[in-house]
């Protein structure tokens, strides 16, 4: 997607050094990414730290923005920090969430223990939750949700197919059967 | 593959995410800092040591030659203490001015204000500060009308037009929030927002007129001069003020029914839908369109309808659907299609300042027809781009 004249202009000042212009960027971004990475990482703390870290990282290398929409490429900043923080953060969580799978097999939802699609978003992978929020919150076609997360078509495709099965085992969704 | 638990999935990551109204102020703070570069502190031990040699070269210097101190040095420190003179003046423009130092942390400390009679008259306001001037932006404005930070509210200053000061990392003490001098030309200034850091006021002018903007040190203060006459603002020639938001020549705002583009031709292909919130004071979407091959690409005739509800009807099924919003926008396309080249959402929910979803309402014998639900009801203004072929809807945000 190529970029219009007026954005155009304000990245090249921010390529010339001009943080005022760079605040534009900020501004016009900000909102939606920090959206995003709080649906991902389930936390405002987080969240902001993540997107803080996009922007700088954003600032370092926005020599390497060519004449695209700034959008997707802040995007897949924004995913990566979104992902890597929750990976730091919860390695000891990961850990015995493995463990948990390895001693029990699979969990079954009872019809007690229905969730809530809060608390069913809280228990899906990060890459699971990045793909919904990308697809269904930003509304990115399976294809631009793909480039964001920088995994093939297909592997999307599958990752959002799981990421829905579980949401609706966890919620007590009847599933549709093609 | 789309259901009913979608929908709702859908929902509720906007609910969700909506949550968070705006973009937070401290995290804009971080983030400055965050790219300002800072001293290095590996520099604190060369400092020192440069420190540490001028003295070992002033003891010589003394011991060598004493009158030295009684000559050279009070006319030395006079020199450095004194106030840095008024650089030649520089002319009067028309136009927005940033500058200060980024990242550099202030404290404002006093606001005057007097009347220069001499050729060209102007009015001074010189804001005083203790450690440099902070990063600073000033913006012309053809109305005295402001918003306060924060809060929201209108203010509306003595006089018909105004300067926004927007100092960052500022702080201030000791400074009346509201100053009517009754110049000439500066009416009133009024402290708009004093919030994480971000100093602003707003200057009542008793008419547009031309600034120019002095940095000085010894003490530190920022110099802003506004012309009283209309031929003091001839160098360079003054610029108009501008009456729309952005800085491209856009045509303004209408709070009516617009339409426009050409018929003729086989139908145009659309191929993307893109929608973005611009700071400058909109929402603005965009529907890019390709020529079928052979064809000369045109825009398709189009009508942008204004509504007082976010309810459309679908063509050709005439089935109702609501969109998120309380107004909305019918953009109509007459001899354009997307069955065959758009493979992008039809329906999109952004949450923009304004505009809260755009839906595709019909794509049938070459009329094409999308709805666009509003949180409030806007003026708008379209633009017709080519290469590639665009129509371009702006919806004008508070």
């Amino acid at each position: 997607m190529l970029m219009d004249p007026a954005l155009g202009r304000v990245i090249e000042r921010c390529r010339d050094g001009d943080r005022d212009a760079f605040e534009e960027v900020v501004d016009r971004y900000g909102l939606q990414l920090l959206r995003t990475a709080r649906l991902i990482l389930r936390d405002q703390a987080l969240a902001e730290d993540a997107i803080q870290e996009t922007f700088v990282k954003a600032w370092q290398r926005i020599g390497s923005l060519r004449e695209e929409d700034p959008g997707p490429w802040l995007t897949r900043i924004a995913m990566n920090e979104s992902i890597s923080s929750y990976r730091r953060r919860h390695r000891f969580q990961a850990l015995t969430e493995r463990f948990g799978r390895l001693g029990g097999g699979k969990h079954e939802v009872s019809s007690e223990a229905r969730l809530d699609l809060a608390h069913a978003l809280d228990q899906l992978h990060p890459d699971q939750r990045a793909a919904v929020a990308l697809h269904y919150y930003q509304d990115l076609s399976v294809e631009e949700t793909a480039r964001a997360l920088k995994v093939p078509v297909d592997t999307m495709k599958s990752r959002l197919k799981t990421a829905l099965r579980r949401l609706r085992q966890l919620t007590g969704s009847e599933e549709i059967t093609p | 593959m789309s259901d009913k638990f979608e929908k709702n999935l859908r929902d509720h990551l906007h609910h969700e995410a909506e949550e968070i109204r705006e973009f937070p102020r401290q995290l804009r703070g971080r983030i400055r800092e965050g790219i300002t570069p800072r001293a290095r502190p590996r520099m604190a031990p060369q400092l020192a040591l440069a420190g540490a040699l001028v003295l070992v070269a002033f003891a010589v210097l003394v011991a060598r030659n004493p009158q030295v101190i009684i000559k050279d040095v009070p006319s030395a420190i006079k020199q450095i203490l004194q106030p840095s003179p008024t650089p030649t003046p520089q002319p009067f423009t028309c136009a927005d001015r940033s500058g200060g130092t980024s990242g550099l942390a202030a404290q404002l400390t006093a606001i005057r204000t007097a009347h220069h009679a001499e050729t060209p008259g102007f009015d001074r306001i010189v804001f005083d500060f203790s450690d440099g001037i902070p990063s600073y932006d000033l913006t012309r404005q053809v109305t005295s009308a402001f918003v306060k930070d924060a809060s929201g509210q209108p203010v509306t200053l003595d006089g018909s037009a105004g300067i926004k000061l927007v100092f960052r990392n500022a702080s201030v003490q000791g400074v009346a929030d509201d100053q009517k001098p009754r110049l000439t030309a500066v009416r009133e200034i009024a402290q708009l927002g004093n919030f994480e850091g971000v100093l602003s006021y707003g200057v009542g002018l008793s008419s547009s007129q031309c600034v120019r903007v002095l940095e000085l040190t010894g003490p530190s203060r920022l110099v802003v001069d506004v012309t009283t006459s209309a031929s003091a603002s001839t160098s360079p020639a003054p610029t108009p003020l501008p009456t729309t938001p952005s800085a491209t020549d856009l045509t303004p705002f209408a709070c009516q029914d617009l339409a426009g583009g050409s018929s003729n031709g086989p139908a145009m292909r659309l191929t993307q839908v893109r929608v973005a919130h611009q700071a400058a004071g909109y929402d603005r979407i965009v529907f890019e369109f390709a020529a079928p091959a052979g064809v000369t690409p045109y825009l398709p005739t189009y009508t942008v309808s204004r509504q007082a509800s976010a309810k459309f009807v679908k063509d050709p099924s005439g089935q109702d659907v609501t969109l998120r919003g309380s107004s909305g926008l019918r953009i109509a396309l007459h001899g354009a299609s997307g069955a065959d080249s758009y493979t992008g959402s039809r329906d999109i929910t952004p949450g923009l300042p304004v505009l809260q979803e755009l839906e595709q309402l019909g794509d049938f014998e070459a009329v094409l027809s999308w709805g666009a639900g509003l949180g409030r009801p806007s003026c708008i203004r379209t633009l017709e781009l080519s290469n590639p072929t665009r129509l371009v809807v702006d919806i004008q945000t508070p």
